[in-house]
């Protein structure tokens, strides 16, 4: 199991400077753009060892630390 | 049939409302359908055929994927563990398969008619400068009407259904009716099958309010696209066409107005058709969300045709960096340049295709390249330079919170979008770099170029009209609601004022040019 | 059905506010004088006495351009008025002849046939219909743009259409450009009467009839704008109707003469002065052999017109050397 912290320690590799609460919105305040989400996958990807698909990529999944905590313990049991 | 003649707004969309109003719930649909076919016919006559024949396919391949999702709910609990993993991996290799081929086929045609001829083109006048007797006929074809609109709409679908986020249509003429909806055949927005099915399959029942509504928006389009872009583009025409004659400040004005001309006509056109939607009950995608108050370029791509933009990036962006190359290019990167490099440099490569992607859909054409990559050079540089300025200047937080900053941000923003808008305007790439050239020559003559002071004057008021009304949107003041809830006098006022400002300043009849829509042509 | 009444009470009666509005807005925005109503001086009929038109001649600009019935005045004592604008069309003619029917009774009214098949390059028959039909029921839609006209002086200025034209509609073109495409008239088709063009020819037929005016169809001579197919289709329309047609572009009678290296300004579309003559001279040839038309030279009531004579003759003397001499036809 992974926790908001680690998600939060790659986040801020991408956007430094950034330091957002579990559930503060990250996608509709804009305070990360399709540009910087998708960095956002590629770190998570590879710090993880999970393989994020295209049906992954939706707002439910990226709009706050926690949501992205949750994929990404959910794709790795997979 | 265009959205602001009179056969449409007088006799098409009223006899349609009324029909489609009385017949029982039932029927409402094939309204629809009948209308929207019959619509596409007066338009584009026997091109209905390329319409029937590409909602086909997507009907049967959404179909086949549908199946292919049955097959596997039914045969995957009955598999030992291993058997489900070789099952699993045959059943997405046969769902892309499918996907791939609907994509292909609908890809096809559209990419065959509008690009092999600027293509054919760029070859032969490649031939011609090599010795050889080698040569090639340039065909040219008409275009389907709305084509760059369907085809992106139908492979939509297919991808959604095969990333298993919407359920397929079960019969042919519900992806028909999706398809070629007539408000949204023409010039967009880009809806999606997931949230136009319900109300375009089972439509509300006819309402006063939506009726209302749906008119007041189409009126405020008229406006738009009579009162504003039509009298702008004889002004733009001028300047454009005969850039040699211009310098200077005239080239500005030119440049001012046509940004004016396009925003009042894309979003007036989006107006007339959300409206029409909105008077049968149906939400279309908006289009629009208050553009010149972006930031950044970005930003400005993100509030501005706001469909397409979200169409590549969901069918095109995200699905390139996920894709195997990508990930290998992102490999190469991390080993060799560095953790940061490996997480950027495949995302801005990706970014570059979009960007492309985003410069050719408008037009088959170099100029359409340089267009893309234009925008595409600013982002890069402002990606490149964010990390740089954010180490460099501690205050820069504090600074993008104050109100001055934010006024400056907008206006670079859109003195680079008004480059944007001069390269996409010119004809052509050389007549683009000999106007940016222009700019730095004074120009002698009168300002007044096919219009009087007058005319300039109209658009003045109508710019801050725009303006104004953008403002209030921004503030999340709901401007019709607010209306709607003002004593009759006031409201009837209004609106009347509304429809009277459009037949005295319109500019139709024999003093103006007739211009059709500028996004029809994509 | 009774929660729809409110809502559509509702809706009527805002579009008769509307409505209202409208027809307000374009009365108010109609030129300040009749001289103005067209490009042309069609306008200045409004401004003859009542019932004093005995030819009403109907066209666009072929029509402006090449008749003259001041000539007819001069010449035989008949009273005229050439009704053309540009780009007039068969609902504009009907329209405009209803209303003229309210201040003249003419005996023979005269439509020039090339409205029947002109139209705006970019639109269709439809569109064309539409918007000419609507123009004429909402004034506003033609004037609209007349708002840049308005000044601190004339805003509440009230209209005044009293304006007489000594010239009756006629505009003399002196300038010459020949037309040398040699034989238009040739083809053997016959293009067809757009639907709704043919209602509304229909319906100015009936008007004609119930006013008791006699109504001769001609095609003023044109070279670029005319054709033979043309000439078929209304050819076939006027037997139909059992009208009269003369179409000019063929000469019947042989005594027009036409000359198109020197009688047209502009290579071949109108008739300048040299032209126009000509074409007045015959058209009024026949008109007086077959119609009863009374000679109203020096007749109470006609004072006005024994006026504006002689001004046309000074127009005249004017006009017809500059076109002979730009034709080369004077050392």
């Amino acid at each position: 199991m992974h926790t908001n912290e680690e998600i939060l320690k790659v986040l801020a590799e991408i956007k430094p400077g950034l330091h957002p609460a579990a559930d503060d919105e990250l996608i509709k305040t804009g305070l990360l753009d399709s540009v910087e989400v998708m960095q956002l996958v590629m770190a998570l990807g590879e710090e993880f060892d999970v393989e994020i698909t295209p049906a992954d990529l939706r707002e439910e999944n990226f709009h706050t630390i926690a949501a992205l905590c949750a994929m990404v313990n959910r794709l790795e049991e997979e | 049939m265009s959205y602001t003649s009179f056969g449409y707004l007088f006799l098409f969309l009223p006899l349609v409302w009324v029909l489609w109003a009385v017949l029982p719930r039932r029927g409402r649909p094939a309204v629809l359908l009948a209308a929207s076919l019959l619509f596409y016919w007066i338009s584009s006559g026997r091109y209905l055929i390329w319409m029937l024949a590409a909602a086909a396919v997507t009907w049967l391949t959404g179909l086949l994927l549908g199946r292919l999702d049955t097959l596997s709910a039914t045969t995957r609990p009955e598999l030992s563990p291993a058997g489900r993993k070789t099952f699993k991996k045959q059943l997405t290799g046969a769902k892309r398969l499918a996907v791939g081929g609907g994509a292909a086929v609908l890809l096809g045609v559209f990419l065959w008619l509008k690009y092999w001829p600027f293509a054919a083109r760029s070859i032969a006048a490649l031939l011609d400068r090599m010795p050889g007797a080698l040569s090639l006929t340039v065909p040219s074809y008409v275009l389907p009407l709305g084509i760059s609109f369907v085809t992106l709409m139908a492979v939509g679908y297919l991808v959604d259904v095969y990333r298993g986020s919407c359920r397929p249509a079960a019969h042919y003429w519900q992806v028909l009716s999706f398809l070629c909806f007539w408000p949204h055949v023409v010039e967009g927005p880009f809806d999606r099958w997931d949230s136009l099915s319900g109300p375009l399959l089972d439509p509300p029942r006819p309402s006063y309010k939506n009726l209302t509504f749906g008119v007041q928006r189409v009126v405020w389009g008229l406006f738009k696209k009579m009162v504003i872009a039509d009298r702008a583009n004889m002004y733009v025409k001028a300047v454009f066409d005969d850039y040699t004659q211009y310098s200077g400040l005239a080239v500005v004005v030119g440049t001012l107005l046509y940004t004016l001309q396009l925003y009042a006509e894309f979003s007036g056109c989006m107006d007339i058709v959300l409206g029409s939607a909105e008077c049968f009950g149906i939400p279309l995608a908006e289009n629009f969300r208050q553009p010149f108050f972006s930031r950044t370029v970005g930003e400005f791509w993100r509030r501005w045709h706001i469909t397409l933009g979200a169409w590549l990036r969901e069918y095109l962006f995200q699905p390139l960096i996920l894709s195997g190359p990508w990930k290998s290019l992102g490999k190469f990167c991390r080993t060799r340049l560095g953790a940061a490099a490996g997480r950027s440099l495949p995302v801005w490569a990706a970014l570059g295709v979009t960007w492309v992607a985003i410069g050719w859909w408008h037009g088959a054409g170099w100029l359409y390249l340089v267009y893309g990559l234009y925008y595409f050079f600013w982002q890069l540089l402002g990606e490149i330079f964010e990390p740089i300025f954010t180490a460099r200047i501690p205050r820069l937080a504090e600074l993008r919170s104050r109100r001055w900053y934010r006024l400056f941000q907008v206006l670079r923003t859109c003195l680079l979008v008004l480059g944007g808008m001069l390269i996409f305007r010119a004809n052509g790439t050389k007549a683009a770099i000999a106007m940016f050239r222009s700019l730095t020559v004074p120009y002698a003559g009168s300002l007044l170029i096919q219009l009087d002071a007058r005319d300039l004057a109209v658009l003045a008021v109508g710019a801050v009209l725009l303006l104004a009304v953008d403002l209030l949107h921004e503030k999340g003041i709901a401007i019709r609601q607010r209306l709607a809830a003002a004593p009759l006098v006031l409201r009837w006022a209004v609106y009347i004022a509304g429809v009277l400002a459009i037949l005295i300043f319109g500019a139709y009849g024999d003093n103006y040019d007739p211009a059709g829509f500028i996004y029809a042509q994509f | 059905m009774k929660a729809l009444k409110g809502p559509a009470l509702r809706i009527v009666a805002f579009c008769l506010a509307l409505l209202v509005c409208v027809l307000l807005t374009g009365n108010y925005l109609m030129p300040h004088s009749n001289r103005y109503l067209e490009g042309y001086t069609a306008g200045g009929i409004l401004g003859e006495d009542f019932d004093t038109i005995d030819v009403l001649v109907l066209g666009d600009s072929n029509a402006a351009q090449g008749i003259a019935p001041m000539k007819w005045y001069q010449d035989w004592g008949i009273t005229g008025y050439t009704y053309g604008a540009a780009w007039f069309s068969v609902f504009n003619a009907y329209y405009r002849l209803k209303d003229i029917y309210s201040e003249q009774t003419p005996r023979v009214v005269v439509l020039c046939t090339d409205i029947v098949y002109s139209k705006r390059g970019s639109e269709t028959y439809f569109d064309s219909a539409v918007n000419n039909i609507s123009g004429e029921l909402f004034p506003l839609l033609r004037y609209h743009d007349n708002w840049k006209e308005l000044n601190a002086e004339n805003l509440l200025q009230p209209h005044d259409y009293s304006w007489r034209d000594p010239n009756k509609g006629f505009m003399p073109l002196t300038g010459v450009a020949g037309y040398g495409g040699g034989d238009y008239m040739y083809d053997q088709g016959r293009q067809a009467i757009p639907l709704l063009t043919e209602l509304y020819l229909d319906r100015i037929v009936r008007l004609c009839e119930d006013k008791g005016s006699q109504l001769l169809l001609i095609t003023v001579p044109a070279a670029t704008s005319w054709n033979h197919s043309r000439h078929n289709g209304i050819q076939a329309y006027a037997d139909a109707r059992g009208l009269t047609y003369i179409d000019y572009n063929l000469d019947p009678a042989g005594m027009l003469g036409l000359d198109w290296a020197t009688d047209t300004p502009d290579s071949g579309s109108h008739l300048n002065v040299l032209g126009a003559i000509k074409l007045t001279d015959v058209l009024g040839e026949y008109l007086t052999q077959n119609y009863d038309l009374p000679d109203h030279r020096g007749k109470a009531g006609f004072e006005h017109w024994d006026d504006d004579a002689r001004t046309w003759t000074d127009t005249m003397d004017k006009a017809i050397p500059n076109a002979m001499q730009a034709a080369g036809l004077t050392q």
